[in-house]
Order: C-alpha cells, then structure tokens, then sequence
C-alpha cells in the first residue's frame, strides 16, 4: 500500500487559531480590494469590442495604437498576441461602430495592411449588465439550493458549515481576481460556480464522516469526532485535489488564451477549497456549536 | 463474497456498448468542404465538379457526390473565394466526412461543435421596440386624422408623444354620438376626450398589449426575412432562433469574416425610383445656398458626393419588387441588378415613363437616415416590369439583390452581440482542447496506477469508460461541443476518479481494521455509497444552477459537467464493482492490490 499519509492524528481543532486568523486577513483584504477597486471586468459583463487580428506583415503596438487614435478611437488597449503578426485590440463601443460596423471601420483604418480577423467578440451595454445580473443569480441559487439540500440531508448546521465554507472560497477567489487585476469574464464566472460544487465536494465528504462517527463513536468528545474525521478523509481530500490540479495544470499549459482565465481560477478555487475543507468547514461547525446525538 | 448481480454486468455491457458505438463516429476525419449545387437546387454531377477543378486549379483532396472537400480550411476558403467569383453554382461551406452506413442507420452522428470550435459567427440580433411604437403611432395618427376629415370636424393642431397621439379641436363641436362611433372605431386605444375653452381635445394612447402584439408580428416577419437571407449566405446548417419576446439569434458556422453577413443582416436598405428636377446649375446651387432652387425637391447625394435635386414623388419602392437577380449587363458587360415589379408598381412605372422619355430617373439606396443616388439614366423608351439598374459593383449588386428578394425587415433590428471566431482560430482551439485533455488523462492514469496497483488500473477503465460515455452522449443529442465543455470534460477527468478514491480509501480503512479482503471491498463500497451520492449531488445543484445562466461559455461547461457527473457516478459504483468481482469474487484473496 503506497500512502500520502499514513495513521495520523492531527489536532486540527486545536490549532484553529492560524487559520482562522489566516482567512479572515484574506477575507478582509478581498472585500477592501472588491469594494474600492473592483473588477478588471472583461467585455462579457462590461460591453466593448475584443478584436484579434492576423497581418500580413509584422506590426508593432505603437504603429496600431497610432492609427486607431488618428481614426478617433484612442480608448484602446492594444497588445501583440503570440507574435508579431497577431495583435488583440479592446475598444469601446463607440458611436461612429453604429453608423459603419467595426469590421468596415478597420479595414478603412488598417487601408495599406492586409489582415484577417481572427477572432470577435462584441458585447452590448445591454447583454454585459444582463449577463452580471444572471451570474449574481446563479451564484446566489447554487449557494442558497445547497444549504436547503445539505440541510434536509445532513442537519441545518451541517449547512451553514458547508455555507460558511463556500463563502470564504468565493470571497477569496474574487479577491484574488480583483487585487491582482486578473480578467474576470463568463468563464471565470463559469470556474468559481465549478469551485462551489468542487469545495462543496470536499467539505460533504468530511461532513459525511462526522455524521458517521458521531453515532459510532459515542465516548469520544466532539472536538476529537470532527478531528478523528478530517485526518479520516485527510488522504482521500489530498488524492482528489492533487488528481484535479493535475488536469488543471495541463489545461494551463496547452488550453491556450481561450481557457486561461478559467484555469487560473480554478486552480486558486481548488487550492482554497482543499484548505478550506481542512480548516475551516469543520471548524466552523464546532463554532456554530455542533452536539452530540440525543440520548448520550 | 455475494455474487454480484447479473443484470448489473448486463448492465455494464450495455452502457459500454452505447458508449463505443456513438462515440466511434468522432474517431472518423472531418474534412472542410464546398457542397456545389445549380441554382434550381438539384445536385451537381461529379464530372461536373471534376471539370470545375480542373479549370480552376485549386487545391483538394477529393470529390464525392456534390462535395469537393480539402485537407485544410485555408484549401477550402481559397478555392470558395476563386469559384463564386467565377461560376455562377450556388456554394454552401460545409463539413464532410466518410462515416460507414450502418452508423448512419443507429443515427450515431459526430459531436456537433460549437462556433469557437469550428470558426464561424454568432449575432444575437434585437429588434428595435421604438421604432415598432413609432410605425404604431404613425399609423394611428393618419387613422385619426381620416376619421376626422371624414367626419367634417375640423383641427388645429395634432402632436404625438411617447405613446400617445392628440388632435386639438377648433371648437367643443364634438356630438355624442360620433365620440361613440370614435371609440367604436379605435376600440384597441384608450381614448379620452376632455373640453378646454379653445375647443375638445382628443387623446389616443397605445395600450401595453397592442405594442406587444405588434412586436410579435415585426418579429415573426423578422424572422422569415432573416431566414431567407441566410440562405443566401451559403452556410451549411446556420441557425436562426428567437430568444426571448424581442431577440433572435443567428448562427452562421464556417464563416470566416463577419462583414459581409452583417451587411446583409441586419440591413433596412431598400430601393426608391424617382425622377430627377432641375438641370446640374440648380443642383449645385441648392447644395452652395443650402436651399431648394426648385419646388417640389428634394436634395439628394450621389455616390461620389455631388448633389442632385430628385422629385418629392416616389414613383416606385422596394415594396413594389417582387423579384431580383444579380448578373451582368449584356451590353456593357457592367455588374448589374434585375428588377421584377409588382403589377401595381408595374403601371405606375410604365405611367411615369411614358410621359417622361427624355427626362432622367435616379434610383435612390435607402438605409433608415441615410440614402444615396446609385445611379441617374436618361428613359429612352418606356417601360414597366422588367428592368435593370447599374452603378454598383459585383457584390454590391448581389447583396442588392438578396435584400430586394428577401424582403426589408418590418422593423430595424440591432447587433448586440456578436462573436466570431475564424475557422483557423477554431481549429487551433480544438488541438489544445485535445492536447490538454490527452496530458492530464496521461497524469491521472499514472498517478492512480502507483497510488492504486490494480485497483488503479481498474479506476483507469472506468476513467475511459467515462470520457467515451460524455462523448457517445454528446453525439447522440447533438449537444453543442464548445471548448468550455472541453474544460468541462477535462475537469470531469480530474474529478471522476474522486468516487474510486473514496472507494479504495474505505477499502483500505477495512483492510487496516484487521478485515478481510473480501469483506473489506464490500464494506469500502457500501460505506462510500452515501458519501458519493451527497457529494454529487451537490456537484449537480451547482451544475444545474450553471445552467440556468444559459449562456454560451457556461452552459457549455456545465452540460459536460452534468453528463460527467452522472457518467462517473455509474462508472464508479456499478462499473469498477463489475470489475473488482470479476477478478476476487468466489475466491479466497490473500491480500488485495490496493
């Protein structure tokens, strides 16, 4: 038997302390950094244009960056793409894209080169706030539906532990995509729903454990239950993140541009709800003031 | 051990087989294609096709039935570029691939891919309300206005605001009985009538429920417009949807560059016939003073910027067209559009030329603001249905023509969104969807054999099991491949392992305990019953809640997350406990590779 951990007995509840103190620096960080500074929303939730275009011949960002501001459009963000024929360009959705579409409007500005445009994506100021309000709602259903099955499966504070758990991964992903001004698009949105259930997983499984042994285990106190539990499903929790972070990494490596921000997102969603299931989920139960079965 | 149950293998079996027969249609190649056709729709003959490559020259790679197809998209799209300039078949871009019969009869197809996959464009397009409330109140104005003149009650001044129309009266002459045949008549408005000392005031305003009813028809003829007017984009299997009571989608793979389709889609444009007024002198002056010089003008541009007074009368519109062809001009050999008119336009125009021949007609390209004179001729004789109109180039004269055939749309619609991605992005997307998909496949697999010994090997089945049970399901509903769900699937791989990990780590546990083997495998897998279940259960809601977003990038992530769930849930539980009695069932095991 080949094993990532072999009979421990960690006392993770009494070492909450750390923890604790860890996540609730991150919690507040994130929040400050959310409120003052926002997002780094891409044109999913924010409106614009997103434009990759392949020339014929090299091209350097100034030279773009020139011929767009003499054609009025100087709210850009130009950046080469892989190499120096591929370049990606943001811009607003302004009005004169109204009159001539954007497709006509670059030929007449990029008139002497020859290009093709690689890709393009625009969203409307309509679709980018009703898109927003759509992410906000399924978040919001996929936590609250959770607590009322978690709830009527487990008990209503098995709930509220798995609850508090997934708020402090969300909390802290999306911090971590705000400070670190990290896009946030659809796909992002997609990850961190992805990461609710992943932690959630995770946080079930421990769960799952104490219920079990807090019926079989009748002499023990709580606090060595939820410990005897966690180092119970510690290898299994350890196994399934490494085997999912391996995934991850590849998609990292070879999934290109397109999936880039979804895979950092999980990656931090994935290592903050391996943590977060150790640490904080069980933790929390035992804060929320978890007893024994009846009749003991 | 007990003896597992037979209808559990039969079970397994058959899960398997389904798997491999409607997977096994994604493991044939797909080649990039042109479908020829004639213009009548019948299919083309191969030496047809044969000939056209021939005297083209193009790169292929081979022909069948009525499809060239090509190794390459940039094959495809340079020999689409050089045939339609050239031929006058009717060309779709299309995917072609030599599946066996017999899969075609069990309907195994390949996964149908999402436009980031196989290059194409994406409009969500809405129709404009406003402009529908407009048209409504317009009509309802003139309506007003009839009913009154008819009446002999007499006005002062009539003005329309956001949704309602008044008419101020001279004098409170209204009778009784004519304000009831009034409310009779306009019985889909809320009319009010009120008394002020200079005369009544009557007010109509447009309910909720008639705007409502009058964005559904626009939409309804919206849609058939649409509908026709892709087909003319030469797409194979585009897709026009309605989202929603004001949005329709349009999908059209394969296409490389979303211009001309926006040209063409969303476009008002249509055609107006009017004389000329006036000599060169008067145009330039009235253009200089900014002024009419002659009555009964108005100020036109032609193409290259100069002025041109045209008639106020309209002799015949796009409305009066019921049919048009692009082609060339047997005389000059110039681009050119064919013009079929109504019967009703017919006469006006054989009326007005008859009495006109000498004098100069222009026909004006009208797009909601803005019109232009595309071309001014001298009538030398008269005529009336058939007729042609130059001054355009070739392609201006074939979208031209599209939007004369097709109709113009009953309301102006808006792109609010868009995403294109070209068929070369979208095959590049595909290889490292596949490649990351193979590496971490490859990582798992391995990391499961050291960690596990044979029971890893047994996880590893089921983790392809896994993937040719999402792949056999996503071809068999078409569902939309995208490369989110690529994610999606690659996530599931990671995660799918998770219920054998719970398995073999209760099993474990058991062995530790002191158990027996056999016990032990029976315990692990009833023990981690619950746990899988709740564990993905709650993976679902999630999933599901994904799904209700409904959009592209999200829904696609979460369809293969949803069926990779379910997928992995059988593969674990019934599928690997298969296996694990197959090999220690009805046996006294020493030890378990574990």
């Amino acid at each position: 038997m080949f094993r990532l951990i072999k009979d421990i007995n960690i006392k993770f509840m009494r070492m909450t302390k750390a923890p604790l103190l860890l996540s609730s620096i991150l919690i507040i960080l994130s929040l400050f950094s959310i409120s003052i500074k926002g997002f780094n929303f891409g044109i999913d939730f924010s409106s614009g244009y997103i434009v990759q275009l392949n020339f014929n011949n090299q091209v350097t960002v100034l030279q773009i960056q020139e011929k767009l501001a003499s054609n009025g459009l100087s709210d850009s963000t130009v950046q080469l793409y892989g190499s120096s024929n591929d370049v990606l360009i943001k811009l607003k959705d302004e009005d004169i894209f109204q009159k001539t579409n954007i497709n006509d409007q670059l030929i007449k500005i990029f008139n002497d080169e020859k290009f093709k445009i690689l890709k393009l994506e625009y969203v409307g100021a309509q679709v980018g706030s009703e898109l927003r309000e759509k992410g906000e709602w399924a978040m919001l259903i996929a936590l609250f539906s959770i607590l009322i099955y978690v709830a009527m499966r487990f008990e209503f504070i098995y709930g509220l532990g798995a609850i508090t758990a997934l708020i402090h991964d969300v909390i802290i992903t999306l911090g971590i995509f705000s400070i670190f001004d990290l896009t946030f698009d659809l796909s992002v949105l997609a990850a961190i729903l992805a990461v609710i259930g992943y932690s959630l997983n995770d946080s079930i499984v421990v769960f799952d454990r104490i219920r079990e042994n807090n019926i079989a285990l009748r002499k023990m106190s709580i606090v060595d239950v939820l410990d005897k539990s966690i180092n119970q499903t510690l290898s299994r929790t350890l196994v399934t993140s490494l085997t999912t972070l391996l995934v991850i990494i590849s998609l990292l490596i070879f999934g290109g541009d397109a999936v880039k921000n979804f895979s950092i997102a999980m990656l931090l969603g994935i290592i903050i709800g391996t943590y977060s299931s150790i640490f904080i989920a069980s933790a929390s139960l035992s804060y929320f003031g978890i007893k024994r079965p009846e009749g003991n | 051990m007990h003896k597992y149950p037979t209808w559990k293998y039969i079970l397994v079996i058959i899960v398997l087989a389904y798997a491999v027969i409607y997977s096994l249609p994604n493991f044939y190649n797909t080649y990039p294609s042109i479908i020829v056709k004639n213009y009548d729709s019948k299919d083309i003959t191969e030496e047809n096709l044969l000939k056209l490559s021939d005297v083209y020259s193009f790169v292929y790679k081979g022909i069948s039935e009525n499809n060239i197809f090509f190794d390459s998209i940039d094959d495809q799209l340079s020999a689409y570029n050089i045939l339609t300039k050239s031929e006058s078949y009717n060309y779709t871009l299309s995917n072609y691939n030599h599946i066996p019969k017999w899969l075609d009869l069990v309907n195994a197809q390949p996964i149908s891919l999402g436009l980031d996959l196989k290059g194409g464009v994406h409009f969500l397009l809405q129709i404009d309300n406003e402009n529908v409330k407009k048209s409504r109140l317009n009509k309802l104005e003139s309506n007003l206005r009839n009913f009154l003149i008819d009446n002999g009650i007499r006005y002062n001044n009539t003005f329309s605001e956001v949704d309602k129309v008044s008419f101020k009266l001279n004098e409170n002459s209204m009778e009784a009985e004519i304000i009831e045949i009034l409310k009779d008549n306009f019985s889909d408005y809320k009319i009010s009538i009120s008394k002020t000392k200079e005369g009544q005031i009557i007010v109509a305003k447009l309910s909720d429920d008639s705007i409502k009813d009058d964005v559904k028809a626009a939409m309804q003829k919206n849609l058939t417009i649409l509908r026709s007017r892709v087909d003319e984009l030469g797409v194979s299997q585009p897709t026009i949807q309605r989202q929603g009571s004001d949005r329709i989608i349009v999908q059209l793979p394969g296409l490389q560059d979303s211009t001309r389709a926006k040209n063409i889609l969303g476009s008002t444009a249509t055609l107006e016939f009017r004389l000329t007024k006036g000599t060169p002198d008067d145009w330039v002056a009235s253009q200089t003073i900014g002024t009419n010089t002659v009555s009964e003008s108005v100020l036109y541009k032609r193409k290259d910027g100069s002025p041109v007074l045209l008639s106020r009368n309209v002799i015949a519109s796009g409305k009066d067209i019921e049919g048009a062809n692009s082609g060339f001009d047997s005389q000059t050999n110039q681009p050119a559009v064919f013009v079929n008119l109504s019967s009703v336009g017919a006469s006006n125009m054989l009326g007005t030329t008859s009495k006109n021949i000498g004098n100069n007609m222009a026909v004006v390209f009208v797009e909601e603001d803005k019109s232009q004179v595309i071309n001014i001729a001298t009538i030398r004789e008269a005529f009336s249905k058939r007729f042609q109109i130059t001054g355009l180039d070739l392609q201006e004269a074939k979208d031209l023509s599209i939007l004369l055939r097709s109709g113009s749309l009953s309301a102006p619609m808006k792109i609010i969104e868009e995403r294109t991605v070209g068929p070369s992005l979208g095959s590049e997307n595909i290889i490292s969807g596949r490649d990351s998909m193979l590496l971490g496949m490859i990582l798992v697999i391995l990391f499961m054999f050291v960690y596990y010994k044979k029971f890893g090997i047994i996880a590893n089945i089921a983790l392809l099991a896994n993937i040719l049970i999402i792949t056999a399901t996503l071809s068999l509903f078409q569902a939309t491949l995208t490369l989110s769900g690529i994610a999606g699937i690659v996530l599931t791989v990671g995660m799918a392992v998770d219920a054998n990990v719970l398995i073999y780590e209760r099993i474990r546990e058991e062995i530790l305990n002191g158990n027996s083997p056999n016990a032990s495998i029976i315990a692990g897998y009833k023990k981690a019953f619950s746990t899988i279940s709740d564990a993905n259960i709650t993976t679902l809601i999630a999933a599901v809640a994904l799904l209700t977003i409904g959009t592209g990038v999200v829904k696609g992530f979460a369809v293969t997350l949803v069926i990779g769930i379910l997928s992995s849930m059988f593969t674990a539980i019934v599928g690997t406990r298969a296996i694990v009695s197959i090999i220690y069932e009805n046996k006294t095991n020493k030890g378990l590779s574990i």
